[in-house]
C-alpha cells in the first residue's frame, strides 16, 4: 500500500524512481519483479528501524547490479528516510545511475540537512542531464559553506562547464573548494581565464588554484604550464610563492621543462636562493 | 454733597474691577448674552487686520530676532524689521503687538516701525489685541495684573487686578476673554475693563482659550466649548462642546496653548503639536466643519473625522512645521525654513505653497488670515505617499508616528500599499517595534488584490552568490494565508503555489517558517497543493529536525487531514503506522483521524 502512495505522489509531482524507474529494471513499480531472495534481507533492513543497519543495507544494495536493488534504493527515498541513511542511500543509487533517478535526488537537495543535500550534489553530477547539473549549479549558491564546497567538487567531478562562471564568483569570495574545482576542471583555455582573474579574485586564492593545476599531471602542454607559472609570477602574495616551489619540487629537472626553469627563476628573484 | 452722590452712583455703577472669587454672577445666561451681543464680529469670516488681508507674521532667529510681515495672498512679504521678540505676536487693526525685551511693544502693521512701548513691571503672562487695543495680563511676584492699551498710542486705557491667577487674554471684537484660575472665564469689555459676564467651568477645566474672527472656544486638553449663550450651563453636556479622538501616538496635540503657561506664549515647540478645527453652530455638541479636524504634529498634519479615522496625512519635506492655524477655509502653517503652506482641510491637498525667502531660521508665527482659502488649483491628495514618508522617517522622536502611519496605510487596499509595508520591514533602519506592528498589520490587511506583490516578495531566496536572503517569509505567508477563503484569480493561486513551493522545499527555511508557508499552501490553494506537501511530509517525517518540531508537526498534519481528501489521509495512516515515524507526529496523525 506503501508503494502505492508513494507512486501516485510521485506521479504528482512529475515523475521520480517509482514512476519510472531506472533503466534495465524489471518493470516499473506497478509490474516491480518481486526481489531477490539475496536482496530481500538488505530491503528489509533499508527500511528498518535501526539506522546503522539501514544505512549499510543501503552500502550492500549499491554492490547489486541487480535493478531490484536500485527499485528499493528510490523506494525508500521516495518514502523518506532519516538523513543518517539518506546519505547512504543516496550514494548507493548513484553507484548505478539512471536519468529517472534525478527526481528523487532533487528533493533530496533541498533537505534540511547538509550532510544529505551534499551527497545529492555529489550524485548528480554524475548524471549527464541538464537538469541535474542545473541542481548542481544551484548549490554553487548554497547558504552553507561545506555544502557549496561539496556542489563545487561535484561539479568538478562531472566537468560542469555551465558551473565555470559561480565557481568564478565563489574564488571571488575566496572560497577554497572552488579554487579546487576549477583547477581540477581547467584545460589550457580554462587556465588562462583564471589567470585572468588577477586582481579580481583574493591572491591566496588564485595562487591556490594555480597551483593546482601545476600539480595536475593531466595539465599540459608545457606552454600552458609555464603561462600559469608567468600568471603566478604577479601575484605577491606568499601561497604564489609556495605554489612555485611545490611546482618545483614536483617535477624532476630532467626532461628540462620551461615552465619548471622560469618557476625557479621567479623564486630566485624572491628569495634569492640557490638552484635546486 | 450732590458731587458725593454723583460720585458714589458713579462707582456703583461702574465697571466691576478685579478678579474675585465670589460676589461674581457665573453662569448667568442673560449676562453672557449680552456680553456676546456686545462683540463688534464681521458678517464674513475675516482677518482682524483693517485691511482685511490675510497675513503671517513670522519670526526668524537671529541676534536680534527678526518679524517678517507676509502677505499670504500675494505671497510677498510686506516688511522685515529687527526686533528682541520674547512672545508671540499679536494681531491688532493697524498694529501688532509683542514683548520686546521687558516692554510691551506695538509696531506699525503697514511698515513695522515700533509706535509705542510701555513697561509693565512684572513678567508678562499674555498679550491679545482687536482692530483697536492691546491687552495684557502679567504679574509682580503673587498678584497678577491685566490692561488695554490704546493701539494708537499706548496709553493705558484700564488696569486691573487679581485675587489668583490670571491667564493669557485673547481678545475678539472689542471683548476680552479672561481665564482666572483654571476655573473661569470672565467676558470683558475691552474698552472700560467691565465684567460683563462670566463662565464657571463645572466639570471642566478652563485653560485654552482660541478665537477666530467669529467664534470663540474655550476649554482644555480634555475637550472644548464653542462660545455661545449655551456656554452659561456650565457643563460638558449642555453646553456646545466637543472633544475630538485623537491618537495617542499624537497625544501631545492640545486645541491651543495653555494659557497659564507663559512658555507657551513665546513660539515653542508646544506651537508644533496642535489640533486644528473650524466648527458650525449647533444646538447640540460642537458641530465639526465636515465632520472632520485635523491635527499638526511637527513635520505632518494629519486629516482624521470624527470618530478618529485618519483621513488623510501631509508630510513636510525634511523640515518641520514650526506653526500652523486653521483659517475655516484651510490650514495654513509655516515651515522652519520658511516655507508658507495652505492644505485643504478635508483632502489634505496642498492648496498653496510659497516661500517667505529666509536663510534664517524660523522660530514661529502668527497668522490673521481667518477666512482665507488661497486661489487656484489643488495638488493633487499624496495622503499614500505622505505615509509612507512618515513611516520610513529616519528621525527617532516620531517612532510611535511611525506607527499611527503604517497603521493608516493599512487600512488602504492595494498591492502598492503592500509592496510600502514590505519595503518597511526591508529597511534595516526601521524601528524593530514599527516592523513588529507591519507584521501584524499585513496578516490583519486580508486584502485580495495584494497577492500579486506578496507573491512577488517570495521571488527572493537565500543565495550565497547573489548575496540575497529570504526575508519577511513568515509575515508574508501569514499574510497570503489570512487570504483564505477570499476569491482570488486561479493564476494569481498558481503563481503563489510556485512561490510558496520553492520556500518549502529550500533547505534554508527554518521550521518556524515552514510552519506559515504550509499553513499560507493550505489556505489558498485549494487542493492543488496537497502533493507537494504530502512529498515534505515524506521526506520529513522520520527527520530529527524539521520531524521533531512541534509546530511543524502540526500544520503538516492539518494542512493534509483538513485541506486534504481520502488520499492524503491514507498517506497520513501510512506514516502514523511507520516505526520509523517522529511519535509526536504519529500521535497527532492518530488523534487527527481518530473519526476518520
Amino acid at each position: 500500500m506503501r508503494t502505492w502512495l508513494a507512486v501516485g505522489l510521485s506521479l504528482a509531482l512529475g515523475g521520480s524512481a517509482l514512476a519510472a524507474p531506472a533503466k534495465g529494471a524489471a518493470g516499473g513499480a506497478k509490474g516491480k519483479a518481486p526481489a531477490k531472495a539475496d536482496l530481500a534481507p538488505a530491503i528489509a533492513a533499508l527500511n528498518g528501524t535501526g539506522v546503522e543497519e539501514a544505512a549499510a543495507a543501503a552500502n550492500q544494495l549499491s554492490t547489486s547490479a541487480d535493478p531490484a536493488a536500485h527499485d528499493a534504493l528510490l523506494d525508500a527515498l521516495a518514502w523518506g528516510l532519516p538523513p543518517a541513511v539518506a546519505v547512504n542511500a543516496i550514494a548507493a543509487l548513484g553507484q548505478h545511475p539512471a536519468p529517472p533517478d534525478v527526481p528523487a535526488l532533487k528533493r533530496y537537495a533541498g533537505h534540511h540537512n547538509p550532510s544529505v543535500r551534499s551527497a545529492a550534489f555529489a550524485v548528480l553530477a554524475m548524471y549527464p542531464s541538464p537538469e541535474a547539473h542545473q541542481i548542481v549549479i544551484a548549490g554553487l549558491h548554497d547558504a552553507t559553506g561545506i555544502v557549496r564546497g561539496a556542489a563545487a567538487a561535484a561539479a568538478a567531478k562531472g566537468h560542469i562547464r555551465e558551473a565555470v562562471e559561480p565557481l568564478f564568483q565563489l574564488l571571488a569570495r575566496g572560497e577554497e573548494p572552488a579554487s579546487r574545482a576549477l583547477a581540477a576542471m581547467a584545460d589550457a583555455d580554462l587556465a588562462r581565464k583564471i589567470g585572468d582573474q588577477f586582481g579580481k579574485v583574493p591572491d591566496p586564492a588564485l595562487a591556490q588554484c594555480m597551483g593546482l593545476i601545476l600539480k595536475r599531471a593531466d595539465f599540459g602542454p608545457d606552454d600552458a604550464r609555464v603561462e600559469i607559472v608567468r600568471a603566478l609570477g604577479k601575484i605577491q602574495d606568499p601561497a604564489a610563492l609556495s605554489a612555485l616551489g611545490d611546482y618545483v619540487d614536483a617535477t624532476p629537472k630532467n626532461p628540462p621543462r620551461q615552465s619548471r626553469e622560469e618557476a625557479q627563476k621567479m623564486i630566485e628573484a624572491r628569495v634569492g636562493g640557490g638552484a635546486k | 454733597m450732590k458731587k458725593l452722590v454723583l460720585l458714589a452712583a458713579l462707582v456703583a455703577c461702574g465697571p466691576k474691577s478685579g478678579f474675585r472669587l465670589t460676589s461674581m454672577n457665573d453662569n448667568d445666561r442673560g449676562e453672557l448674552q449680552a456680553a456676546l451681543s456686545h462683540r463688534q464680529l464681521p458678517e464674513q469670516a475675516a482677518p482682524t487686520n483693517s485691511a482685511r488681508t490675510p497675513r503671517a507674521f513670522v519670526v526668524e532667529a537671529g541676534s536680534p530676532k527678526t518679524i517678517v510681515a507676509f502677505d499670504l495672498a500675494a505671497g510677498q512679504v510686506l516688511w522685515k524689521a529687527d526686533a528682541d521678540v520674547q512672545s508671540k505676536v499679536s494681531v491688532g487693526g493697524d498694529f501688532i503687538v509683542e514683548r520686546e525685551g521687558t516692554a510691551l511693544v506695538a509696531r506699525d502693521q503697514q511698515k513695522g516701525g515700533v509706535r509705542w512701548k510701555v513697561g509693565l513691571g512684572g513678567e508678562l503672562v499674555g498679550a491679545a489685541a482687536d482692530r483697536e487695543r492691546a491687552y495684557a495680563t502679567w504679574h509682580e511676584g503673587g498678584k497678577y495684573y491685566m490692561a488695554a492699551f490704546d493701539g494708537s498710542n499706548g496709553s493705558q486705557l484700564w488696569k486691573t487686578d487679581a485675587e489668583g491667577q490670571l491667564g493669557a487674554p485673547s481678545a475678539q471684537g472689542g471683548i476680552v476673554l479672561e481665564p482666572y484660575l483654571a476655573q473661569w472665564l470672565s467676558l470683558i469689555d475691552g474698552k472700560t475693563g467691565a465684567h460683563l459676564a462670566r463662565i464657571r467651568g463645572l466639570d471642566q477645566q478652563i485653560s485654552i482659550v482660541r478665537t477666530t474672527s467669529q467664534v470663540a472656544y474655550f476649554g482644555s486638553k480634555a475637550g472644548i466649548l464653542r462660545l455661545d449663550s449655551r456656554a452659561a450651563n456650565g457643563t460638558r453636556a449642555s453646553s456646545t462642546y466637543g472633544e475630538v479622538h485623537v491618537p495617542a501616538q499624537l497625544d501631545k496635540a492640545t486645541f491651543g496653548p495653555d494659557a497659564y503657561d507663559p512658555m507657551q506664549h513665546t513660539y515653542t515647540a508646544a506651537d508644533r503639536a496642535r489640533v486644528l478645527w473650524s466648527s458650525e453652530p449647533s444646538e447640540g455638541p460642537l458641530k465639526f466643519t465636515n465632520d472632520g479636524f485635523a491635527v499638526h504634529y511637527f513635520r505632518y498634519v494629519f486629516g482624521f473625522d470624527t470618530k478618529g479615522n485618519l483621513t488623510w496625512a501631509y508630510s513636510n519635506p525634511r523640515v518641520e512645521l514650526v506653526a500652523s492655524d486653521h483659517t475655516g477655509k484651510s490650514i495654513v502653517a509655516v515651515s522652519a525654513t520658511g516655507d508658507v503652506i495652505a492644505l485643504d482641510p478635508k483632502t489634505g491637498a496642498v492648496m498653496s505653497k510659497k516661500a517667505i525667502g529666509t536663510s534664517a531660521q524660523v522660530l514661529g508665527a502668527t497668522f490673521d488670515a481667518d477666512g482665507w482659502a488661497p486661489a487656484g488649483a489643488e495638488q493633487p491628495v499624496e495622503t499614500v505617499a505622505a505615509l509612507v514618508q512618515i513611516a520610513r522617517d529616519r528621525d527617532a522622536r516620531f517612532d510611535r508616528v511611525k506607527e499611527l502611519a503604517v497603521q493608516a496605510m493599512a487600512k488602504l487596499p492595494g498591492g502598492e500599499v503592500t509592496k510600502e509595508l514590505l519595503a518597511i520591514l526591508a529597511d534595516n533602519r526601521a524601528p524593530q517595534k514599527l516592523k513588529d506592528t507591519v507584521v501584524d498589520l499585513l496578516v490583519e490587511r486580508k486584502d485580495p488584490a495584494s497577492l500579486p506583490v506578496l507573491t512577488e516578495q517570495l521571488s527572493i531566496h537565500d543565495d550565497f552568490l547573489a548575496k540575497t536572503e529570504t526575508f519577511a517569509l513568515g509575515p508574508v505567508a501569514r499574510a497570503i494565508a489570512g487570504l483564505g477563503g477570499a476569491k482570488l484569480p486561479r493564476e494569481q493561486i498558481a503563481a503563489a503555489l510556485v512561490a510558496l513551493q520553492s520556500h518549502l522545499d529550500a533547505p534554508s527555511t527554518q521550521p518556524s517558517d515552514l510552519v506559515f508557508v504550509i499553513d499560507a499552501m493550505a489556505a489558498i490553494c485549494g487542493g492543488q497543493e496537497r502533493a507537494a506537501l504530502g512529498s515534505h511530509l515524506l521526506l520529513y517525517h522520520c527527520d530529527d529536525d524539521v520531524g521533531s518540531d512541534a509546530a511543524w508537526t502540526k500544520a503538516i498534519v492539518t494542512a493534509l487531514d483538513v485541506h486534504g481528501g481520502p488520499a492524503e489521509h491514507e498517506l497520513l495512516r501510512q506514516v502514523a503506522q511507520d516505526p520509523r515515524t517522529k511519535a509526536a507526529l504519529s500521535s497527532l496523525i492518530k488523534d487527527a483521524l481518530a473519526n476518520d
